[in-house]
């Protein structure tokens, strides 16, 4: 009776094993070699900066917004004054992600889910309303334009907005995101340009920053969909580096700037951190360590402020339960930790209420209140890389990076990134997992507290869905028909010629959004040209 | 209670392309022997003609928004087929929940158990 | 409900008759789901005047975007006022009986209009390609009002050509690169496609694709020449070309009143091809029989002659 069984095989998220303990002879020798390095010195795994935290703490960058354009404002004022150091705009998704405009009649289908999880904005007028008084200058601002087709939109929108006011773009930090996982893996639309026009979009949208905003983060090279939709640690790393290389090689093949450039504004990139924590600190570890192999081994890119990676992460809105939400807060403040641990310069954590809603202004409070207290209270910010010689930690990260590699050169036989997203590999790659994780939760393999066990809860606060502000459709609806009505005609229909006419050739489109912009062109009457020059992507799987 | 192969349509009412929750869902059901019409995101009017055309057994709405927009789905399918039970899922608040169950729509929210809903299918097609 | 199938299918059929959508989705979920229902069907349907029904397949390779074309391709249809059908389907899972059917929502824009009506099928079984019911489906289509029926049916092989025997018009769609490994001659696709369309014109390998088709459908000999035509489905090129001809094969079809006989024609083409396949995989069996291997092996040690051997496994055949 008193025989012991042995200890079950445990697996990192990535597959991994995971061994009972680690010594330093697990370490594999090269990575051995490289360990000791210093913060700051390729290859870059043990950080980005010996001061780490203490030169400058993470910034707290919260996803944002919802309803009229002013709703947005005020909750992103909300979120500055509560302590989050640089804004997100969202922009609702039925108008932004379709490019439609409110009056289409996919979008007046669904007129009370318009503002649901964004703030509409359908012209230079509306991004204008939702910029008023915000920091531009002083602080990191993103804007929106999360799916690919919509971003050299809201680009040029915010930027319109921000000259208008007097701003030197040249000095203007902040990001754009037009996230290929998000667009092409993730959240797949209902129309959408092909991923070849998509290439295009991003490619002019880094070489009009090169020239016009280098402060800026053209482009956002994103895990985060690529996690949440079923890729592992290991194939979220693999897949952003293979995405990343299907830019590099874009600006490289037209030769228009220097592919060094590009690569340093485009390196800063974004994860997903969930709820396995040492493994995610190892991720961020092992991504900064495949950065800078990447660039070298590529590119010949060694210069320090190029091969050194930048990374935004936003915790996973997927391991945000429906039952029992105030656990969330834990499980967000887990994973925050986890990016922490990881060294990570930008960090947004999930609302508590994530499974239900967008945030309650009370759970976009506490996703800063947990960044704020760990960046204040618990002394981890003293010490960069903390973890950093453990032996696990220091095997893992290097397993990780390897198997990363793996996946990625697995993508490159598939013909590339792109290949694999336009013949559904990637695709079938995250539905499998999904379908083996759903399992492991359905059987019971894998506990989730509150959801498949520990099912009673005694929690004084009910928590509900906050759902935004029901007006913003018809407020929509009446300032659509004002732009309409009021702009000057005659630029704005020259101002679609010129767009149209240069989506058809091989200029770089952005100088032309920029004058569209100016002339209040409207994002519905962008979205019929891409229709009509770009025809709808094949999409590999239907939703 | 028949044994008969059953027909279930799957829509989304909301205008995002998630496809992770459906996609399980429907292959669930798949592997329990059901015929899964999936029609993807779809206007009411979508819904209802494949409600009507493909003469389906029950109807599976992924709903990931205000549930105004899936009440008029509801309210076309309940008059046009009165008999034809519905079923929901997706990002469905508390009290958006109990809006729907006063129609008669069953709600799964997100940590559903998969064989509760696979349950749910077959009891609500006569299957069991 | 089986004592009153008769009466009901009767009562229903009168609808359909008079354009009740709702009454032709009953009759054929009937169809499917009752043993006894398609020959009450049918014996009904013989005895009230036949509407004539174009039925026009697509037919090729699971990602070739059938479903994409036949979406394109509906405005077309409809454009002289037509009544344009669909039947899509797929196969079902032989493990649990299930299926996944998801061609409706790529013709997503269509579906509500009062001259598109789109059914999915399960095969539940059926080889072919098709459902053991298509046949009655298709009348029963044809009873409701649905002049041009469009079908969709998964093919890549010699045995998923049913829809052969169907339609006046077989369309095989393929798409660039296929030719790399072309075994169309092989999965028979050739001899049976009236129009070949080559769909996701934008890709790579067009041209030698093109070639390869043309010189496959060279070696054939047939009454109406097949006829290329190159489709980008999302784009919508092509589609109003690709329409035309395949209204131009189905009035030279019915001009040279060839709907019939070739219909008998092939159909007498893929019995002999099944009888062979089956002959085939009965000498397998026998071969790897006990009395198969024991003659192999006599004839191996030379303890009998080959047309000994020869007689012996004839006899068994």
């Amino acid at each position: 009776m008193a025989e012991k069984s042995p200890p079950k095989a445990a697996f990192a998220a990535s597959g991994i094993e995971l061994k009972t303990f680690y010594t330093e002879s697990d370490i594999p020798k090269a990575h051995r070699a490289r360990m000791n390095l210093a913060p700051g010195d390729a290859p870059y795994q043990r950080g980005f900066h010996p001061a780490g935290y203490r030169s400058k703490p993470w910034r707290i960058f919260q996803l944002s917004g919802f309803g009229k354009p002013e709703d947005e404002n005020e909750r992103i004022k909300f979120l500055l004054k509560n302590g989050e150091t640089g804004f997100i705009m969202e922009h609702d998704r039925n108008t932004a992600d379709h490019c439609y405009n409110v009056d289409h009649p996919d979008v007046v289908a669904r007129r009370e889910d318009v503002g649901l999880t964004g703030a509409v904005m359908q012209s230079v007028r509306d991004t204008a309303i939702c910029m008023d008084g915000l920091p531009i200058d002083t602080s990191f601002g993103h804007a929106g334009g999360a799916v690919v087709q919509h971003a050299p939109f809201a680009l040029a929108a915010y930027w319109t907005v921000a000259k208008q006011r007097g701003f030197d773009l040249a000095k203007i930090a902040g990001t754009g995101q037009s996230d290929f996982n998000l667009t092409y893996l993730g959240c797949v639309t209902k129309e959408q340009i092909p991923t070849q026009a998509g290439l295009r979009f991003n490619a002019d949208i880094i070489e009009f920053c090169d020239q016009y905003l280098p402060r800026w983060v053209p482009v956002s090279i994103a895990g985060y969909n690529a996690a949440d939709t079923g890729l592992t640690p290991d194939q979220e790393l693999g897949v952003l580096f293979a995405n990343a290389v299907e830019y590099l090689d874009e600006i490289k093949r037209r030769g228009n700037i220097d592919v060094r450039s590009a690569a340093k504004a485009c390196g800063g990139v974004s994860f997903r951190a969930s709820i396995q924590i040492i493994e995610e600190a190892c991720k961020m570890r092992a991504a900064r360590l495949m950065w800078s192999d990447l660039l070298r081994q590529r590119y010949d890119i060694t210069d320090p402020k190029i091969a050194n990676l930048r990374i935004h992460c936003v915790t996973a809105g997927s391991k945000m339960t429906y039952q029992q939400p105030l656990n969330n807060i834990v499980r967000g403040t887990l994973m925050a930790l986890g990016a922490v641990f990881g060294g990570v310069q930008s960090l947004g954590v999930s609302g508590y209420d994530e499974a239900l809603s967008i945030p309650s202004e009370h759970a976009h409070q506490m996703s800063v209140r947990i960044q704020q207290i760990i960046q204040e209270e618990t002394g981890i910010a003293h010490v960069t890389d903390p973890l950093g010689g453990s032996y696990y930690i220091e095997t893992l990260t290097a397993q990780l990076a390897e198997k990363a590699w793996q996946f990625f050169e697995e993508i490159q036989g598939q013909g590339g990134y792109l290949a694999a997203l336009d013949s559904g590999w990637l695709h079938s790659k995250a539905s499998d997992n999904q379908y083996k994780e759903f399992m492991d939760t359905e059987s019971g393999e894998q506990k989730i507290i509150g959801v498949n066990c520990f099912r009673d809860d005694e929690s004084p606060f009910h928590v509900d869905g906050f759902m935004g502000t029901d007006d913003a459709f018809d407020v929509a609806t009446s300032r659509l028909q004002d732009v309409l009505r009021t702009r000057h005609e005659t630029a704005a229909a020259s101002a679609l010629k010129q767009l149209e006419a240069d989506c058809k050739g091989e200029v770089n489109i952005m100088p032309a959004m920029m004058q569209a912009m100016d002339a209040e062109v409207t994002l519905g009457e962008i979205g019929n040209v891409f229709r009509q020059v770009y025809g709808n992507w094949n999409t590999p799987i239907q939703t | 209670m028949s044994q008969a192969q059953k027909r279930i349509l799957m829509a989304k009412t909301g205008l995002d392309g998630h496809w992770r929750g459906p996609t399980i869902v429907a292959r669930a059901l798949r592997d329990a022997g059901f015929e899964v019409i999936m029609i993807g995101m779809a206007n009411t009017d979508d819904i209802v003609s494949a409600a009507v055309d493909e003469d389906v057994d029950l109807v599976g709405l992924n709903i990931g928004g205000h549930i105004d927009v899936a009440k008029r789905a509801i309210a076309l399918v309940q008059a046009t087929r009165p008999e034809l039970p519905i079923f929901a899922g997706g990002t469905i608040p508390p009290h958006a929940a109990k809006d729907l169950e006063a129609l008669g729509v069953e709600v799964y929210p997100p940590g559903s158990q998969l064989s509760d809903i696979v349950d749910a299918a077959e009891r609500l097609t006569g299957r069991k | 409900m089986t004592e009153d199938l008769p009466a009901q299918i009767s009562a229903l059929l009168a609808r359909c008759g008079e354009g009740d959508r709702l009454a032709l989705a009953r009759l054929l979920s009937l169809l499917e789901r009752e043993p006894a229902a398609e020959g009450f069907i049918r014996t009904q349907l013989d005895s009230t005047p036949a509407n004539s029904a174009f039925v026009i397949g697509f037919t090729g390779a699971p990602g070739a975007g059938k479903s994409s074309l036949i979406n394109a391709l509906l405005p077309e249809a409809c454009q002289s006022g037509a009544k344009v059908a669909v039947l899509a389907v797929d196969p079902s899972s032989p493990v649990s009986g299930g299926a996944l059917l998801g061609d409706r929502v790529r013709m997503q824009g269509h579906s509500q209009g009062a001259n598109v009506f789109i059914r999915s099928m399960a095969s539940r079984g059926e080889n072919g390609g098709l459902t053991r019911t298509t046949e009655t489906a298709l009348r029963l289509l044809a009873h409701g009002g649905w002049d041009q029926i469009l079908v969709e049916t998964l093919g890549i092989g010699q045995v998923e050509l049913d829809i052969v025997n169907l339609a006046t018009t077989v369309v095989v769609v393929l798409t660039p690169g296929w030719g790399d490994s072309f075994q169309a001659n092989k999965a028979g696709l050739t001899e049976v496609g009236d129009v070949f369309v080559i769909n996701k014109a934008d890709k790579e390998g067009l041209n030698q694709t093109r070639v390869d088709l043309q010189d496959s459908l060279s070696l054939l000999t047939s009454t109406i020449a097949p006829v290329i035509a190159e489709t980008v489905a999302t784009t919508g090129q092509g589609i109003a070309e690709l329409w035309q001809t395949i209204c131009s094969h189905t009035s030279a079809m019915t001009d040279a009143g060839l709907i019939g006989q070739r219909r008998s024609l092939r159909q007498s083409k893929l019995m002999e091809k099944s009888l062979l396949r089956h002959l085939e995989s009965q000498l397998k069996e026998l071969l790897a029989s006990e009395t198969g291997k024991s003659v192999l092996s006599d004839i191996a040690r030379g303890k009998i002659s080959l047309e000994e051997a020869y007689r012996k496994l004839v006899a068994k055949l």
